[in-house]
């Protein structure tokens, strides 16, 4: 569909174009202010960050001064333990939480596609976790989560699932499975988000069809909707691999409240202590860096298996 | 209108149970902070919990006021998604249409690098984007968020609007064009009003984003009177002590604006966000 934009076109709309001149000059006068702004408060900093890598810059030690160290400080990162913690745990919540919200996802999507007298309700319940603040979400969870007089204890207690309630935020074991499924909570919503624009894109004759031919409910699903939704699912899985990598905000207001701080420490939280609390710019930038490689990784798959597409 | 399929007894209990579960789970963490809110530290302290409040008490709606300037907080959070969303739209749209509508050689390109903007780790750039400010000398002001705020949505106001643009009929322009509009009268006379759905819906996203933002607002306004709301609800937690009531309270203050604009634009935030989904 967008492909067709990109061609030359002989229609009378681009004869017209091209008697008043062309559309070089007045793209870039459109496209000139967006460029400013992506400029000068995105691409800079990050050009800033691989120069700062390569220089100590810690603010504890002033003594040392700024001196240039090339590579020292990404050879520092990899024998770092905190650092390799830190992405062991990124990757582990990556793959936990993107899993978890594909498969809460999906069935909410479904269930907010086909029509019924709450459809409204089911859509401001679908949007909500993804519209609250992550901080304000891990407060939430945290309170939900409290190791005395948390809900999640009074129901598992009320259930007799367990005889005591549980220190869910101080039994690292435990504070994992509440980061988790927080983390879900809030992202699901994307997931079911982009599966619904899938969804809304499936000729209705398909599915009919396939109801006419006796397949069940299920079989359709399998067999017709889902190979259909491969693209929505693909999309859904870069965007959540890209903020799962990236996840900063429940994990840092989780930590402010949990002992079992090594397991909760996620890449983007030691970057935000590396920087402030530790006051070493220079390493922050270096694993800055790291981070961005990660997510670049997962961007050009993204640009080679969506838009690569449209030619 | 779309039509319900046939469902036999069974699947339509299974849908309504599901539809009960997507509803409670969606609102419950919400209703919980609500009822919380209500309750005193008396009444927090039991187990097993006492579900409803039994003296409903709004006093920790004014101690949110009293123990911090929240009405500061909350005019700031205001002031800055309003005027980052302005500033982000009205340079989004130009450049959307650019995208969608002109021909432009390295357009492919253009919108790989929108994409890969989309993706930057805000942690990464915290400390460059502090020097930048500060050297600026633009810490603790409204321009040191609405900033950074108005540029990291802008990829994603960008591929909105390119989403919508496109689905709009090329020939009504062309006639336009042919009747001796120019260009920019075009786009501004027949297109940009026919988009106004997604101009909307690109607003509201910024508007959502800059509301809940927090890394950089925690640290470039550090200043009490100019925090914003995601930051001025953790500052009511002591060292060692957690008063839930009144983070409650502040908390369900802080999402009042985000719940109204989810209630009153769901159909326009689905259908935007899907749109988008399904064009990217």
């Amino acid at each position: 569909m967008r492909s067709e934009a990109g061609k030359v076109s002989t229609s009378p709309r681009a004869r017209t174009r091209r008697r008043i001149g062309g559309d070089g000059p007045l793209a870039a006068l459109l496209l000139a202010p967006a460029a400013l702004l992506l400029c000068g408060v995105l691409l800079f900093p990050m050009l800033t960050t691989f120069r700062d890598s390569l220089f100590v810059n810690k603010l504890t030690e002033p003594w040392l001064g700024t001196p240039f160290v090339g590579l020292k400080q990404y050879a520092q990162m990899v024998q770092d333990p905190r650092f390799l913690n830190a992405l062991r745990n990124t990757l582990f919540f990556g793959v936990l939480t993107v899993g978890g919200s594909f498969l809460v996802g999906i069935p909410m999507a479904l269930l907010a596609h086909t029509p019924s007298r709450v459809r409204g309700l089911a859509r401001v319940a679908l949007l909500l976790p993804w519209a609250m603040p992550p901080v304000i979400t891990g407060l939430i969870f945290a309170w939900l989560f409290n190791g005395q007089y948390g809900v999640v204890n009074d129901v598992l207690v009320r259930g007799g699932l367990v005889g005591e309630p549980l220190r869910w935020l101080s039994t690292p074991g435990l504070a994992v499975v509440a980061m988790v499924i927080t983390i879900v909570w809030k992202t699901s919503s994307f997931v079911a988000l982009i599966v619904l624009g899938g969804l809304q894109g499936i000729p209705r004759e398909l599915t009919e069809a396939a109801d006419v031919d006796g397949a069940t409910r299920v079989q359709t699903f399998w067999r017709v909707i889902l190979p259909l939704l491969g693209p929505s699912l693909a999309v859904a899985f870069i965007f959540r691999a890209i903020s799962a990598v990236q996840v900063f905000d429940i994990p840092y207001t989780f930590i402010q409240q949990a002992p079992a701080q090594g397991l909760l420490e996620t890449l983007g939280v030691y970057i935000y202590r590396t920087s402030i609390e530790f006051l070493d710019f220079g390493y922050a930038a270096a694993l800055s860096v790291a981070l961005f490689g990660v997510s670049l990784a997962v961007t050009l798959v993204y640009v080679r298996f969506v838009r690569g597409g449209e030619g | 209108m779309e039509q319900a399929p046939r469902l036999n007894l069974s699947e339509r209990v299974i849908r309504a149970l599901g539809l009960a579960l997507l509803v409670f789970g969606g609102f419950f963490p919400l209703v919980w902070m609500l009822l919380t809110s209500l309750k005193n530290e008396g009444e927090l302290q039991k187990f097993p919990v006492q579900y409803l409040p039994s003296h409903p008490d709004i006093a920790n709606y004014a101690r949110v006021f009293s123990e911090q300037p929240f009405g500061t907080f909350f005019m700031n959070s205001l002031i800055v998604s309003v005027l980052s969303t302005a500033l982000c739209v009205a340079v989004a749209v130009p450049a959307a249409y650019a995208l969608a509508r002109l021909e432009i050689r390295a357009r492919g390109l253009l919108l790989t690098l929108v994409v890969a903007f989309s993706m930057l780790p805000v942690v990464s750039l915290l400390v460059p984007l502090f020097r930048l400010m500060r050297s600026a000398n633009l810490l603790n002001s409204y321009p040191a968020l609405i900033l950074p705020y108005a540029a990291l949505s802008l990829p994603v106001a960008v591929l909105t609007l390119v989403a919508f643009f496109s689905a709009i009929p090329r020939d009504l322009e062309a006639a336009a064009m042919v009747d001796g509009t120019s260009r920019v009268g075009a786009m501004t006379r027949i297109v940009l009003p026919l988009s106004l759905p997604g101009v909307v819906t690109a607003a509201l996203l910024v508007f959502v984003n800059s509301w809940n933002e927090f890394l950089l607002a925690l640290s470039f306004n550090t200043r009490l009177n100019m925090r914003t709301v995601s930051v001025g609800v953790t500052l009511y937690q002591g060292e060692f002590a957690f008063p839930w009531p009144l983070i409650s309270a502040a908390v369900v203050i802080a999402v009042v604006p985000i719940v109204v604009l989810i209630a009153v634009f769901q159909k326009r935030f689905v259908a935007g966000l899907t749109a988008g989904g399904v064009k990217a």
